[in-house]
């Protein structure tokens, strides 16, 4: 019976994307084009005559009526077709893989800085409620989470990089790393690893220091305060009572039985916050120049190259789609209860 | 207990590892490897690195260290034979034989001849590239060879200044087995991008690095340097650290005004300054009323505060200018000086209103954008604000628009408007004919007959000092009748670390970065 309405609400869960996607995708496409000005004059500057812009638009389908266009779109996204960005002849497919595996490895690390740090103080402060522990938990918590990511970068690099020197404050790699290493994954952690070049390594570690762990503690806020929360509550539950009861020492009763409990719900935040994480990932990395999507993406907003804006944006919404889909599979897998 | 002993220890050997890893690598990368590469930063973007297709500065900086021209400014703002040693023209000005270079080779080693150089040219005309670089070839009617090492160009009018036009990257040669006839090279494509410049591209990542190394084949002075590496940045205060961290030896392009103040006074890094060409100007249409009297635009003519723009917008990174042509370049005057004053003048003004028989204050729309021409333009409006409303001859409203809609609209909506000029190629001629002909891209209205044969006249003239003479009379013709009013020339700044010489060596009018002169010790 279980097995069966899982079922029912696994296809009805995936039915529901199709809308989404179109929703999504539709409200790009119309942005994009209410948006004043001509694109192609304004991404190729003053230099281009009035003929050769009118060929462009031509070629890119600019000059077709806007229900064509907006078809033209649909398919060639179903094609996974993302088109060329106006300003520099880029496939976005290849922004995807370069670009994007920039930003996998900044927001992997910051994951785990936001769990490590969050499960932590979330888990002390939850423990020892009600004492200056506590406090400082909850305190640090909203604080991270309340201040802006691009101020909580710049105060990084101001006291990291500025005033102690101790890390550099922007760039996947220093020049000389990053004109060395050979690219195998465009991850350079990885590739580092690949060619067992380990200054190179380190030397991508020390810049990936600051930009994960700025991102990581303005998600860590979120996990600090479920945490605390969760581990408040169970310690509260009679199995925890019986196991007191049982005899079992404290220490125990706390991290076996207590804590691991407490840990469950962060399964759906961590897949939730990967929205909030591309989200900050755009702010991040324009704070540390880093080559993420999201750094690319401001600066085809700059320069006006609404191919390349459209194709990111669409990229990004179908990654939180597919994450928040996931999320819910993982979600009804664990608990019985979620069903249609 | 003897478990978690082992733990500890295992722990403590692994930091240990960690820990000795980190010094030999800082000792790697901070060692020999590095020495004598010159690591520069830039907030430019690359577009295209094919010539065919490049009509952008960022772009250019790095074409200009993988290829050459027929002609080029290699040493200074003087056009010299490059890939030539000589061109010789008919004397109808329409035919133009160049002899090339014997012993010049590409970066891969295979030699250059007169076949490469036809097919650049005729490439760059087939391709006709959405940059529309291609738009300098336009008088040219088709090239031909003769033997391996003459080209002559036939051209459809008399054209005084085409070797300036064989200096941009529109002339460019390039490797005939190795570039595609009908499309352009993709910017990665570093084994095909090879030329015959002091470098070659070795590694190219967009948004990220350029990584350039010596060209073992080049045919000229080998570079002070072992080679570049071009890291780009989305922001300039980013780049400022990274420079004042020492993760960069030198940045060029672009720093705001007050970022170049703050770094003057700083310890370790030195400002490198001198008049560039890059120009600002207010544009009139000159049909479009109240602007279609001429002494309306007199009147602004005399109130403009340049000096306030350079001192208190610019904090003196600009200098004021008074010509379209730019200071440094042959044939530059100061025209706009001579007839409109140094400094505002409210008399003269007044008078020229009088004239112009307008009530005043006579209420006025100025149009600039805040999307292209840097955050400064706000400012640089609000000066230009007060001045005029300061006269109580004009009523000034501001209006803006993102480039994306400006630019398209420009003369065509507009009655006055903020533009900035970056030429094509550092000549008198790229900063006149280009605003003054009929059908100028500015949309204006401006076809002034005299003005129309003095650019005939120019282009068709026999000598160098004959067609200066041209170009003077030009500008002072367009100070008279006002299209334009330019008021700003921008320095060409660069900042190095004190260990970097030879920045300083590169700066002149024609605002090429020229990184083999550079070197670090």
């Amino acid at each position: 019976m279980t097995g069966t309405s899982l079922r029912t609400y696994l296809l009805t869960r995936l039915a529901l994307v199709v809308p989404m996607v179109f929703i999504l995708l539709t409200l790009v496409f119309l942005l994009m084009r209410v948006a004043p000005g001509n694109p192609i004059e304004a991404s190729l500057g003053g230099h281009v005559p009035e003929t050769v812009i009118k060929q462009i638009e031509h070629r890119l389908g600019f000059d077709k009526p806007l229900l064509t266009q907006y078809g033209d779109y649909l398919w060639n996204i179903v094609r996974g077709n993302f088109g060329t960005t106006i300003t520099d002849n880029r496939p976005l497919s290849q922004i995807i893989a370069q670009n994007g595996a920039a930003t996998l490895e900044l927001t992997f690390f910051a994951m785990l800085i936001a769990i490590g740090v969050g499960v932590l103080i979330g888990l002390v402060a939850g423990r020892h409620r009600d004492t200056p522990l506590d406090v400082f938990g909850r305190l640090f918590g909203i604080v991270v989470y309340a201040t802006p990511v691009f101020f909580l970068g710049l105060m990084a690099q101001l006291v990291f990089g500025v005033w102690l020197g101790w890390l550099p404050t922007s760039n996947q790699a220093s020049p000389i790393t990053q004109a060395l290493l050979q690219t195998h994954t465009n991850i350079l952690f990885v590739d580092a690893i690949w060619d067992g070049d380990w200054a190179a390594l380190w030397d991508v570690v020390k810049h990936l220091i600051l930009p994960a762990t700025t991102l990581g503690l303005a998600t860590a806020g979120i996990f600090i305060r479920l945490i605390r929360v969760n581990v408040i509550r169970t310690l509260r539950d009679d199995y925890i009572e019986a196991a007191r009861a049982r005899g079992i020492v404290e220490r125990r009763v706390v991290f076996h039985h207590a804590f691991k409990n407490a840990l469950v719900p962060v399964i759906t935040v961590v897949g939730l916050n990967l929205a909030l994480l591309l989200g900050g990932a755009v702010l991040t990395e324009t704070t540390f120049n880093w080559p993420g999507i999201g750094h690319a993406l401001v600066l085809y907003l700059e320069n006006r190259d609404y191919t390349a804006v459209q194709g990111i944006i669409v990229v990004f919404a179908l990654l939180v789609v597919a994450v928040s889909v996931l999320v819910d599979f993982i979600n009804a897998y664990v608990d019985p209860r979620i069903r249609y | 207990m003897a478990k978690r002993r082992i733990r500890w220890l295992a722990a403590a050997t692994a930091v240990a590892v960690v820990a000795v890893a980190a010094v030999v690598a800082t000792n790697a990368y901070g060692g020999s490897k590095a020495n004598n590469i010159i690591v520069d930063g830039t907030t430019g973007t690359v577009v295209n690195i094919d010539p065919a297709n490049e009509y952008d500065y960022d772009s250019f900086t790095v074409d200009l260290m993988m290829y050459q021209g027929l002609y080029g400014f290699p040493n200074g703002a003087k056009l010299k034979p490059v890939l030539a040693t000589g061109c010789k023209h008919s004397k109808d000005l329409k035919t133009w034989a160049c002899t090339l270079r014997k012993g010049v080779k590409f970066a891969d080693g295979n030699p250059m001849t007169s076949a490469d150089v036809k097919y650049s040219f005729d490439r760059v005309q087939r391709i006709k590239g959405d940059q529309g670089i291609y738009s300098l070839l336009t008088d040219l009617k088709k090239t031909t060879t003769k033997g391996p090492y003459k080209v002559i160009f036939h051209l459809k009018s008399p054209f005084s200044i085409w070797p300036y036009i064989l200096s941009t990257n529109a002339g460019y040669v390039v490797e005939k087995s190795k570039y595609p006839a009908n499309k352009i090279l993709p910017n990665t494509d570093v084994k095909d991008l090879v030329g015959t410049g002091p470098y070659q591209l070795t590694k190219f990542t967009p948004g990220q690095q350029a990584v350039l190394t010596p060209n073992k084949y080049y045919w000229g002075p080998k570079p002070k340097n072992d080679g570049v590496i071009i890291n780009y940045y989305s922001k300039s205060s980013t780049m400022k650290l990274a420079l004042e961290q020492g993760n960069l030896d030198m940045a060029f392009q672009t720093f705001t005004p007050t970022e170049i103040a703050a770094m003057k006074k700083e310890k370790g890094l030195v400002v490198h300054s001198a008049p560039g060409v890059v120009i600002r100007y207010l544009v009139f249409n000159v049909k479009r009323k109240p602007f279609n009297n001429i002494n309306v635009r007199r009147a602004i003519a005399y109130l403009f505060p340049r000096q306030t723009i350079a001192k208190r917008v610019y904090h003196n990174t600009v200098s004021p200018l008074y010509s379209m042509v730019p200071k440094g370049l042959p044939g530059a005057t100061t025209t706009y000086k001579k007839l409109y004053g140094a400094k505002p003048n409210l008399k003269k003004a007044r008078a020229a209103m009088k004239k112009a028989g307008v009530k005043t204050p006579l209420p006025i729309t100025l149009w600039w954008t805040p999307t292209h021409y840097g955050d400064a333009s706000a400012d640089e409006y609000v000066e230009i604000q007060r001045a005029l409303n300061a006269s109580h001859l004009f009523k000034v409203t501001l209006k803006s628009a993102e480039w994306a809609q400006y630019s398209g609209a420009l003369g065509k909506t507009y009655g006055a408007f903020q533009l900035g000029w970056f030429p094509d190629y550092p000549d008198a001629d790229d900063y006149t004919v280009s605003f003054y002909q009929p059908q100028s891209f500015l949309s204006n209205g401006y076809n002034n007959k005299r003005m129309n044969k003095l650019i005939n006249k120019e282009r068709a003239a026999g000598n160098e000092k004959l067609r200066l003479k041209y170009i003077r009379q030009m500008q002072t013709l367009a100070a008279k009748t006002l299209p334009t009013i330019p008021y700003w020339q921008g320095n060409m700044i660069a900042v190095g670390r004190s260990n970097v010489s030879g920045i300083q060596s590169t700066l002149d009018a024609t605002y090429y970065m020229r990184f083999w002169k550079i070197s670090k010790s």
